[in-house]
């Protein structure tokens, strides 16, 4: 009896040891952290200068007013003393005043601005370190109104959708081709995808450079793109796991193309509504027709890996949705909820999504030339992909 | 001064329609009660002005004090029967808030921007005791004429390192309206920082008889340290008289000693509203050169303004380099009954 209930208490006194030994640590830290707040640790390095860091966000023009959305990114809270506009002190309003660290305020100015003209901001800190910001263009910021709404989707449905599905119609046609053209297809996808990759890489890395630096925009995309990344290759290797067979494999494939295309677009969709926004995008005819013809290409990608199949045209339909409609939901985000720190989480979603995909494009190609080698047909089509990528970027860069 | 492209002077004309409206609209009233007036609420109304008051206390100075705090010295009569007005000065590093909210890290004469109006007669005897109790090495350059020993410029013996002291002694000549400032070098930054004043020298005869006497020196200053100027002021304070206005009654006959020190930008102005007024370049002689409602001075130059005003009511006076004027050179009188 008396075994009995040592034996049953061994491991549980051994657990409350471990925990125990875990939290040990956490409170000698706790103690040494109180110890620093409540004697300063005897350091004697104060700055010569304060440090103060401030961002703005989103500045919002309607008739007679401007409202920034600014961020404290440095390390204490940070008060606002004057508001320069276009060499004028003016009047502002600052909500709230300090803004706590890491805290988001809003400054309010009555100022009859007008349409089409640039303006230049300063906002001084009463450390009288100054805070620029620019309206390259002025004109009444889109309110998520039943019309602003519709353009948006709009422009989401011309950037993404069209495209994905103009592309989808090839599927007929490539069917008839023969393996070694298949993956010549694959190859060019992967090429796509690269150039995407690269591109929503880059797109991220620009965007990270104009968020706060305690958001630690780098470590923010090195993060998001590595999970995404290993999330999918989960889902795809549990799937293959399951032991269905190749063509089941290859659709799955399919509609990962299509996911990480339509990250891609969704990233695109919030980079043209931010710009339309502050006024930095003349969405005209060319620039949309630009969009139709570069993104063609991305339904090509998504229908590459099920041509030797039989998919239905509901399972082609979903493919070209996920593939181009995000760009939708992108454009309405980045029109109506602009935030930079969004954006670049969205990016790293996206460029991790991309990279996946191409991992297993590569996959499929290695299983085809293992039958059959090609190197020509693999090179031709990676190199043509990106070419094809470069090339109709000139219409829209 | 931002160098401006063109579309922006276009945005400054039509803020000065602005002023004009402002000023048709103030004109109208007969009964000025209260000139503060509410500029928040409609954007038509709305005009260039910082939020908050400064704390003149900490200043330690109060630039509305600063209009009539003439320095005479301390007098006592030489053997040769000359006037001698002996002065202290001393050089000293201090934070002073020139706009709400905003501190400036100023070399100051006697803890104050502008220094202290130093007034006499032509042909007194000046004797200045400074001490330099600043970090920088530093000196009192007058505008009058006098032995170079004493011209406080380098290679002299008036330029004094941080600690020591120095007495500039000589006699003031020629009457007029002058300025002393800091001739160390670099000589724009100690400029810049606020070291100058006024130096009113009256004419052995004296001039007319008027009810007031202002002294305005006109200055600037670059908070963030990129030789442009982010304020713009008379007596040092942003915006000032237009939040504080100089009350005065009509026809009363008013004198203005207008000096410009203004660093980094190469001209200032002055402009009076709704009247005019005799100038007197650099105050040397006793006849106006001009009956005018708008002069301008480059760095170190002065002059003497007479006018009176004709009707009561709420008159601006500011920088005719309307970007000053919005950056806080702009004031009011407040003409009473």
């Amino acid at each position: 009896m008396a075994e009995k209930s040592n034996s049953t208490k061994i491991p549980s006194s051994i657990n409350i040891q471990t925990a125990v030994l875990l939290i040990l640590p956490l409170l000698v830290l706790g103690a040494v952290i109180w110890l620093f707040l409540s004697t300063g640790g005897g350091l004697q390095l104060r700055s010569p200068a304060p440090v103060e860091a401030l961002t703005v966000e989103r500045s919002l023009l309607s008739p007679g007013s401007i409202d920034l959305r600014i961020r404290n990114g440095g390390p204490d809270d940070l008060r606002i003393a004057q508001v320069i506009i276009n060499d004028a002190v003016w009047p502002a309003t600052v909500t709230p005043n300090p803004i706590p660290r890491l805290g988001r305020g809003t400054v309010h100015l009555n100022y009859m601005w007008t349409q089409g003209e640039a303006y230049d901001i300063r906002l001084l800190s009463n450390n009288a370190i100054s805070f620029e910001t620019q309206i390259p263009v002025a004109f009444n910021t889109p309110q998520p109104t039943g019309r602003t709404f519709l353009s948006f989707t709009l422009i989401g449905i011309y950037v993404g959708v069209i495209p994905v599905y103009l592309g989808l119609f090839w599927f007929p046609a490539l069917r008839q081709l023969d393996r070694r053209w298949m993956t010549f297809l694959l190859a060019l996808t992967a090429g796509l995808l690269v150039f995407l990759g690269v591109d929503t890489l880059a797109e991220a890395l620009e965007q990270a450079g104009q968020i706060p630096g305690p958001f630690q925009g780098i470590g923010l995309i090195g993060t998001g793109a590595l999970v995404t990344f290993l999330l999918l290759d989960a889902i795809s290797k549990r799937q293959a796991a399951t032991g269905r067979d190749e063509a089941a494999q290859r659709q799955s494939l399919a509609y990962l193309i299509a996911t990480g295309i339509g990250l891609h677009n969704l990233g695109e969709g919030l980079a043209i509504g931010a710009a339309f926004n502050v006024g930095a995008l003349n969405l005209g005819a060319f620039l949309v027709v630009g969009f139709i013809i570069q993104n063609i290409t991305e339904g090509l990608g998504i229908i590459a890996p099920v041509l030797r199949d039989r998919p239905g045209i509901k399972q082609l339909a979903w493919m070209g949705f996920i593939g181009g409609a995000p760009a939708i939901a992108g454009a309405w985000l980045g029109g109506f909820a602009p935030s930079p720190t969004l954006a670049v989480v969205f990016l790293a979603i996206g460029t991790g999504a991309i990279f996946e995909v191409v991992y297993e494009i590569s996959k499929l190609i290695r299983k085809d030339t293992a039958r059959q080698p090609m190197p020509a047909t693999v090179f031709g089509g990676v190199t043509t992909g990106m070419l094809i990528m470069w090339i109709t970027g000139l219409l829209v860069k | 001064m931002r160098t401006g492209v063109s579309r922006r002077e276009f945005i400054k004309a039509g803020a000065m329609t602005l002023f004009g409206g402002l000023g048709a609209a103030i004109f109208g009233q007969k009964a000025i009660g209260h000139p503060q007036r509410q500029m928040n609420q409609d954007p038509a109304d709305a005009m260039a002005t910082t939020v908050g008051e400064v704390d003149h206390e900490a200043n330690g100075f109060n630039p509305s004090d600063i209009l009539t705090d003439f320095d005479y010295g301390e007098v006592s009569t030489l053997e040769n029967g000359q006037t001698l007005r002996e002065y202290t000065f001393y050089a000293l590093n201090k934070n002073i808030e020139i706009a709400p909210g905003i501190e400036f890290p100023a070399w100051t004469y006697n803890g104050r921007v502008p220094g202290p109006t130093l007034r006499c007669t032509e042909g007194d005897r000046i004797r200045i005791n400074f001490t330099n109790g600043s970090t920088h090495p530093h000196s009192i350059h007058f505008h009058g004429i006098h032995t170079m020993q004493m011209d406080g410029v380098p290679g002299t013996p008036g330029l004094i390192p941080p600690g020591e002291s120095f007495t500039y002694e000589f006699d003031a000549e020629p009457y007029g309206l002058h300025l002393y400032h800091c001739h160390a070098f670099p000589l724009a930054r100690h400029i810049a920082k606020g070291l100058y004043g006024a130096f009113i020298v009256d004419p052995k005869e004296g001039r007319p008889e008027v009810d007031r006497e202002f002294v305005m020196v006109m200055n600037g200053f670059d908070v963030d340290f990129d030789n442009e100027n982010d304020f713009y002021a008379v007596n040092s304070v942003a915006f000032h008289f237009q939040k504080h206005p100089i009350q005065i009654r009509v026809g009363e006959k008013i004198r203005i000693y207008l000096v410009n020190i203004l660093e980094f930008d190469l001209i200032n102005s002055f402009h009076l509203h709704a009247n005019f007024f005799d100038y007197f370049p650099t105050g040397t002689r006793m006849e106006p050169s001009e009956y005018t409602d708008t002069i301008m001075q480059t760095q170190a130059q002065r002059g003497i303004l007479e006018f009176s005003y004709k009707y009561p009511g709420l008159y601006m006076f500011h920088a005719h380099n309307t970007e000053f004027a919005e950056l806080g050179w702009t004031g009011n009188f407040e003409v009473l009954e």
